[in-house]
């Protein structure tokens, strides 16, 4: 396979910029979704009332992560047949564990006394939650968000093979002719949404915390 | 104030109560101290009052009215009641300003009383506003935060406060100078206060009245004097330990002992061996071991109101030890 630079920059400045924008929904639609399901989830199994269902969940949430996404989309096929959809929602599967695992860990984290002073002084169970644990858990849980986000953009290659587009269209359309430049331009891409997300994720998580509180 | 009446707690999955059948009064604008081993349930029946534990059986009043009343809400009935633990619980994420205004946000206070008051306290409890306002709790020392809890629990002026060996992780030094400052806060205060700890010699000191509990049972409660005159059992004796005349010397005031005469020795005066009235009978005893004599000088003020001797000491520590 040869290499050549004038290939290479149209791949990378005219073929990807449409690609990169459907994978940047691929990665953020199931992303977001994940962590609406996950974090409600992982606060729900941290309430006194439902903490005995942790185990049972989460190993739903490990098989999510442990089948591969092209499995999930093979399983629902009948279902959701071929496209954007099918490819959104077995990465969204694929998302939750790293943010349930993550949130549960932040909220079980916090400190018994912190809680205990909380509710000695008078904070109703809503006032802990929102004012105590979640504050105190965001760090972890940013750190889960962010896992599962670098996650996610690599996998969600791996739509274009079901036709949900995004940049593995740009990469297989290499490997299928041969072109090199076509991987490396989609390979880059895809790196580049990762670290920017990565990276917004971090400034939004230095707002959040306290310097001092950082995981 | 305070009313416990044969108050029970069994913990699930224990058959042996944490607190059996508990009941005795704490008057308004006292320090009430339940002392105690670990595990003899006094940190239990501190969690009851504002409800942390629900007893499994009795009941408790607060002033006349019960809190397990279905009216009462638990949340609204804690925001009424102070609380201070020996571990602090400073929220870490927040600013000790906002630490100490944290029950009166849940008051939704107005900001401009909200600040007035965190200014307040924090001078109150000893700590320069400007200065730590802004800071968050791991950037003060064990004695510092201890003052933010404490001016935390004092934020909304809640006549009650429930501490939970409040003094227990700072440094023997810095504890005696909280202790003291709390209890001069406490004679402008007038707070009904419930005080858990298991140091006999915090108990004698910041108690009104003393609670001796063990496995869960009341064994013995009173004021300090009375417990060092008359411990009840061999429990109380050990607990108390072998210091107990010393202890009841700490207790006792000059006043008390001191024979009133005009006529103060020559070498009382040329030596200085003088103590004031208020004094605690033990600062006598202190005076006459630097000064070697068996006789010390007693002022009210300026003014020289009589002299104490070792003689006396000793009849007054036989009488009131029971040992003679």
């Amino acid at each position: 396979m040869d290499f050549e630079m004038d290939r290479f920059m149209i791949a990378l400045l005219d073929r990807s910029p449409p690609h990169a924008l459907e994978h940047l929904q691929l990665v953020l639609i199931p992303v977001v979704v994940a962590f609406i399901i996950a974090f409600t989830a992982a606060v729900l199994l941290t309430r006194e009332r439902y903490v005995k269902y942790t185990d049972r969940v989460m190993t739903v949430f490990n098989i999510g992560q442990t089948i591969p996404p092209l499995a999930v989309i093979a399983v629902f096929f009948p279902f959701l047949g071929l496209g954007r959809e099918p490819a959104l929602f077995a990465l969204t599967i694929y998302a939750l564990l790293p943010i349930a695992r993550n949130t549960l860990a932040g909220l079980k984290g916090v400190p018994g006394d912190v809680k205990d002073a909380a509710r000695g002084m008078g904070m109703t169970e809503w006032e802990m939650l929102f004012k105590v644990e979640i504050p105190l858990s965001m760090p972890v849980v940013m750190a889960g968000i962010k896992i599962s986000v670098v996650l996610t953009s690599g996998t969600a290659a791996l739509g274009a093979l079901v036709g949900g587009g995004g940049m593995g269209a740009v990469i297989f359309a290499g490997i299928d002719f041969f072109r090199a430049e076509l991987i490396v331009a989609g390979t880059l891409i895809i790196g580049v949404i990762a670290i920017t997300l990565d990276r917004l994720l971090t400034l939004i998580d230095d707002m959040l915390t306290p310097p001092h509180m950082k995981a | 104030m305070i009313v416990l009446d044969k108050v029970d707690k069994v913990f699930p999955g224990s058959t042996i109560p944490a607190v059996n059948q508990i009941s005795f009064q704490i008057d308004e604008g006292n320090i009430c101290v339940f002392v105690g081993p670990s595990g003899c349930g006094k940190t239990t029946i501190l969690r009851m009052i504002n409800r942390l534990v629900e007893p499994t059986g009795g009941e408790i009043y607060i002033k006349g009215k019960k809190v397990s009343d279905k009216e009462v809400n638990p949340d609204e009935l804690r925001r009424e009641i102070g609380y201070v633990i020996q571990q602090i619980g400073l929220m870490p994420h927040r600013t000790v300003e906002q630490n100490v205004a944290l029950v009166p946000r849940l008051l939704k206070w107005p900001e401009e009383k909200i600040s007035l008051r965190v200014k307040e306290l924090l001078e109150t409890v000893g700590l320069d506003a400007e200065e730590v306002s802004r800071k968050y709790p791991y950037q003060l020392s064990g004695g510092m935060m201890q003052r933010v809890g404490v001016a935390r629990a004092l934020a909304a002026d809640p006549p009650i406060m429930l501490m939970d060996e409040p003094f227990g992780a700072v440094d023997p030094i810095v504890r005696g100078r909280l202790q003291d400052e709390f209890l001069r806060l406490q004679k402008a205060l007038k707070k009904t206060i419930c005080f858990v700890t298991h140091d006999i010699n915090e108990a004698i000191k910041m108690g009104d009245h003393i609670v001796i509990m063990n496995k869960g049972e009341l064994v013995q409660h009173g004021t300090p004097m009375e417990i060092l005159c008359n411990p009840a059992n061999y429990f109380v004796k050990d607990l108390i330990g072998t210091d107990r005349e010393i202890k009841l010397l700490e207790l006792t005031k000059s006043e008390e002992l001191v024979t009133r005469t005009k006529n103060i020795p020559e070498q009382i005066i040329e030596k200085d061996s003088f103590i004031l009235a208020i004094d605690p009978v033990q600062r006598a005893l202190e005076i006459m071991m630097k000064k070697n004599s068996d006789l010390v000088g007693v002022r009210d003020g300026a003014e020289m109101i009589g002299t104490i001797s070792w003689e006396d000491i000793k009849k007054h520590i036989n009488m009131i030890s029971g040992d003679n």
